[in-house]
């Protein structure tokens, strides 16, 4: 099992009015309500412990891209993968992902994560992802082009870096004359991909034909399971049966000496992240044209429908794991079962307003008696096919 | 008002199927051709609106969008250039030489479109609130955010409340969702996105051409219109060669949906003065 340190940098000053005044974290959010002391001081101290976990052990640290938001306040990932390369070390540095679906310029994206891997000595993983919802409100990129723009910007950005000869490029959404990349990543042929699922069967079925990492998104246990065999049989069909390094399962994770503190502290945090950082309406949720009727279909009637926000339905459904290491340990083990299997866990360990000493003593926690009880699990042993 | 029955055809072009519907109180071939373009809501509707149009002596034809209705997606119809041909193709399939255009709200856009593209395929235009004109002072709502109790608060004046003595009960809570409604509802603002969700619901450059327009114009705003300002409207009326302007009262823009009878009125008078063997310049 490999563990990752996951970063969304909330800005958690809310208001106390937020839940009555305010329908998102996002998008409408006024600006207003951000106050750049406290942001400048939340971008050091998150950058800390970033760097902490790769002291502590982590095998990765992790930051991924939203815009207009107060649940994440990271417009550009490569800027925070940037300043990770310089003050870690060890860990892989994992942005998942660049937003390649809204990017109006992909090439940009290849130099930049070029650049990250030169500068990180091949340290870097690359995921993609389309952007959410009310990111194609917020950058004005058309959402029904959203799958075609993904996945044309994604073959883009793989040509470009392994590329060694110059090429044109003339496709649907966007025309190169000249691709002729400067530099090229480290890593041969690529840095590794990782690209989230919420339950699309193409998305399986792309990830599986390039061996790809599929990563969850947060979800409860029974869904993640049909997510994760999903990307099990699209393997399958393809004669193969995936490397369990190539499921990632992500989750929100809160440890404190006892379970009773754990409790005490997670509860606040963790409703806020459901209930505020991702309150948005389905209007956000689903711009016209950003799913394709039969994944609209599909995800009505699986009943994946909002994230509700009880403290103790989302831990009995698998959407935030809490307590005593010794608790966590056996409940992800147990998620491990639920799940068929998993090789990595992406751990959000600074959940909403948690505080930094919080957020290092939960990590602390985890590296210290978690990492050792659960890293035999989920190693590479089923992967001998004929 | 005549009670006139609309026809229902489909007609076939090579990027798919369109359907329409149709009708006149005339006798077959007697009625001029009205080309009803409709709102981003009210494909495959007929109503009071556009029975009052038939029941005038008018044979009108109202088509459902690529992607909106009973038509195809049309999936090559990715903007507004593509509509205009698209709907070239239909007056050439339909054998439409230059019929009246009347057009609502996005149907609107369209029909300011095609007049500018083909001034001589239009026997006369009539404009009902129509989108695409971009006027960044006078903003059009986003229409793609709203939920849908902000979205009618948006569209009506007088926005219809549910009669509590005849609404149906309120499903129980877990009850099943209608799919399909649900899916053919987000197909359709899944084409109108397609269309125009950049530039919003707009064609910068339009504007500059619209002194191409030959046919005589007629240009109707709702009093009240909360989605798109009834500036647009002026704007058309003000930079179409000759087009007169009327607003219609107590309305919003949901329009002939709200006030089918006003708006029948003035578009029949209209179109009645105008007869398409006496309108028009050919180019």
């Amino acid at each position: 099992m490999k563990f990752s340190f996951f970063h969304l940098m909330p800005y958690p000053y809310l208001p106390d009015d937020f839940d009555e005044k305010y329908d998102s974290s996002a998008l409408t959010y006024p600006n207003a309500n951000f106050d750049p002391k406290l942001g400048s001081a939340l971008y050091a101290r998150y950058l800390d412990e970033l760097e902490y976990a790769d002291q502590l052990g982590f095998d990765g640290v992790a930051v991924n891209e939203h815009h207009q938001s107060a649940y994440g306040l990271m417009p550009s990932p490569n800027l925070m993968a940037a300043a990770l390369t310089r003050r870690t070390t060890q860990a892989r540095i994992m942005v998942l992902g660049n937003a390649i679906g809204i990017r109006g310029n992909p090439l940009r994206v290849a130099e930049e994560i070029a650049m990250l891997d030169l500068m990180s000595g091949g340290r870097v993983d690359s995921g993609f992802v389309r952007g959410i919802g009310w990111e194609y409100f917020g950058h004005s990129i058309n959402p029904t082009k959203s799958r075609s723009r993904f996945n044309e910007a994604h073959d883009l950005i793989i040509k470009a870096w392994t590329s060694e000869e110059m090429f044109s490029w003339y496709g649907d959404n966007y025309e190169y004359r000249y691709v002729n990349l400067w530099p090229r990543p480290l890593q041969q042929p690529h840095p590794p991909i990782y690209i989230p699922g919420a339950g699309s069967t193409e998305t399986m079925k792309f990830c599986a034909e390039r061996r790809y990492t599929y990563m969850s998104v947060y979800a409860p246990t029974r869904i993640v399971r049909r997510w994760f065999d999903g990307y099990r049989q699209a393997a399958a069909d393809l004669g193969y049966v995936p490397d369990p390094e190539r499921i990632a399962f992500s989750v929100p994770v809160y440890l404190a000496d006892t379970d009773q503190r754990a409790h005490a502290e997670a509860r606040p945090v963790v409703e806020w992240l459901y209930r505020k950082g991702l309150k948005q309406t389905a209007e956000m949720v689903t711009p016209p044209g950003y799913m394709s009727p039969g994944s609209l279909r599909g995800v009505l009637a699986s009943g994946l429908r909002g994230l509700g926000g009880d403290y103790d339905e989302l831990r009995a459904n698998g959407q935030a794991v809490v307590g005593s290491p010794a608790a966590v340990a056996e409940r992800l083990a147990q998620l491990y079962d639920e799940l068929g299997g998993f090789g990595q866990l992406i751990g959000l360990f600074a959940i909403g307003p948690s505080t930094h000493a919080q957020v290092m003593r939960s990590s602390e926690l985890f590296a210290s008696e978690v990492m050792p009880a659960l890293r035999p699990l989920g190693v590479a042993r089923e992967t001998a096919v004929s | 008002m005549a009670d006139v029955a609309p026809a229902e055809e489909f007609l076939q072009l090579a990027g798919g199927r369109v359907h329409l519907l149709r009708a006149s109180a005339s006798p077959a071939g007697a009625g001029e051709p009205v080309l009803f373009l409709h709102a981003a809501g009210g494909a495959g509707q007929w109503l009071e609106f556009h029975d009052r149009l038939a029941g005038a002596g008018f044979d009108v034809i109202a088509p459902d969008h690529p992607g909106f209705g009973k038509s195809d997606d049309f999936p090559e119809v990715e903007a507004i250039d593509d509509l205009v041909y698209h709907y070239l193709d239909v007056l050439d399939g339909l054998g439409l030489d230059r019929p009246h255009v009347v057009g609502a709200s996005f149907g609107g856009w369209i029909a300011a479109e095609l007049a500018v593209h083909s001034p001589h395929r239009i026997g006369s235009l009539t404009l009902l609130s129509a989108a695409g004109l971009r006027l960044p002072d006078h903003p059009v709502t986003d229409l793609f955010l709203l939920p849908p109790g902000k979205l009618v608060a948006t569209l009506f004046h007088d926005p219809p409340r549910p009669d509590p003595a005849q609404a149906a009960p309120a499903p129980p809570p877990g009850a099943a969702l209608d799919l399909d409604a649900i899916i053919a509802a987000y197909r359709e603002a899944t084409s109108l996105a397609r269309f125009s969700w950049v530039p919003f619901l707009s064609d910068p450059k339009l504007e500059r051409r619209l002194r191409r327009i030959t046919a005589p114009t007629l240009v109707v705003a709702p009093s009240d219109d909360r989605l798109i300002p009834v500036e647009h409207a002026k704007r058309y009326a003000a930079t179409i060669p000759g087009a007169t302007y009327a607003e219609v009262a107590d309305c919003g823009h949901a329009m002939y949906f709200e006030r089918p009878a006003a708006f029948a009125a003035v578009i029949t008078e209209f179109l009645a003065s105008h007869p398409l063997a006496e309108s028009g310049v050919s180019r």
